[in-house]
């Protein structure tokens, strides 16, 4: 025998509701004065060594007054226009040829800076193991015409391995290679 | 055009009620805000991690593009060289104009040189003493220059004592301390 609905099954069941239009006001406010205080492009800065002026002989652009054993091995990044390299004043090693690159209809020549990342890396390792140092000191070698902005990439992609002291030293493009000739030998 | 009849009569005007309105009392209709309150709560929380307290310190040129770098080093509020494709520019002020002449030789830059010297007098007589902090310079380089350009000018200010030079990039994520 079904029995009827009970007094309590037809009581209407009320879902309590908060009132959201509160926080709507709160977040109508705090959103426009956040959209306008922010700041999306957040400018950094990276401390240079000092640097050394051109010697006007050739191959004269690196100085080896050993002070330390860092600055005796001189780890140094060497740009041509043609090829980028990578090592210590005892000896280079190629990291790759430079290729062109089109961008906001500019055409400009660049390098493949996550090689030199690895290779600088792994020659960072190689001598910290080697002398028990810490090596922080790099030399950015670079010709005179080199773009800015791959001066910055090589600067970033050393400084990501631990080399956190870059110096930049600038050079006619004949000196330059010269540097990187003697140190492939 | 004829005069709408009753059936199209809007329903919630409050007048004009249709029976079925009627019989279901007055109920206001409601929004459901609870998906903009998601959206915004994410927005929120967006905008609060890129909100910054300590305000721009510097202020880019638009005939300028900075380099980008996952350096993390914060910018101090120092004397600014912009250094762009037609001027090298001290604390908003050209100094320098850019030629051929410029960019065929090295070393410092005479009249760059001097007006730093000028800047770096003004210091020590406001200040009495040159400290570590005041030998600090930012440089803002344009991706395009020549690094014959930049070495020039950081020559300039190694001679006129700034040895501390600060080149700002713009940050790219996977940062480095």
């Amino acid at each position: 025998m079904a029995q009827g609905a009970t007094k309590r099954s037809h009581r209407k069941k009320h879902q309590a509701e908060l009132d959201l239009l509160p926080v709507m006001n709160l977040f109508c406010v705090i959103i426009p004065f956040l959209l306008l205080s922010a700041s999306f492009l957040e400018i950094t800065t990276i401390t240079m060594s000092q640097t050394q002026g051109i010697n006007p002989n050739a191959g004269g652009a690196v100085t080896n007054l050993a002070k330390s054993e860092e600055e005796r091995v001189q780890a140094k990044v060497v740009m041509t226009d043609e090829e980028l390299f990578v090592g210590t004043a005892f000896g280079l090693t190629s990291v790759g040829s430079s290729f062109q690159v089109r961008d906001n209809g500019e055409t400009y020549l660049t390098f493949d800076f996550d090689q030199l990342e690895q290779m600088a890396g792994e020659m960072r390792d190689t001598l910290m193991n080697h002398y028990d140092i810490e090596f922080r000191k790099i030399v950015v070698l670079t010709t005179e015409t080199m773009r800015y902005e791959n001066v910055i990439r090589a600067i970033d992609a050393v400084g990501k391995v631990g080399f956190t002291e870059p110096g930049l030293q600038v050079a006619p493009s004949a000196s330059v290679e010269g540097e990187a000739e003697r140190g492939l030998q | 055009m004829s005069a709408p009849t009753k059936r199209h009569v809007p329903l919630l005007l409050g007048y004009n009620k249709t029976k079925a309105v009627a019989r279901s009392g007055d109920k206001k209709a409601r929004l459901n805000l609870t998906s903009m309150i998601d959206m915004f709560t994410i927005l929120v929380v967006f905008l609060l991690k890129s909100y910054s307290a300590e305000g721009q310190l510097v202020t880019v040129s638009e005939a300028l593009t900075l380099p980008k770098a996952t350096s993390e080093q914060k910018v101090e509020m120092k004397l600014e060289i912009v250094i762009n494709r037609e001027a090298v520019v001290v604390d908003g002020d050209p100094v320098v104009q850019v030629n051929q002449q410029l960019l065929a030789t090295g070393g410092p830059i005479p009249s760059l040189v001097t007006r730093l010297n000028d800047h770096m007098e003004y210091t020590r007589q406001m200040k009495g003493t040159i400290t570590e902090d005041e030998q600090k310079i930012n440089i803002q380089g344009d991706v395009a220059i020549p690094a014959i350009l930049v070495q020039r000018v950081m020559a300039s200010c190694s001679e006129a004592g700034y040895s501390l030079q600060n080149l700002e990039v713009i940050k790219e994520e996977g940062g480095r301390s």
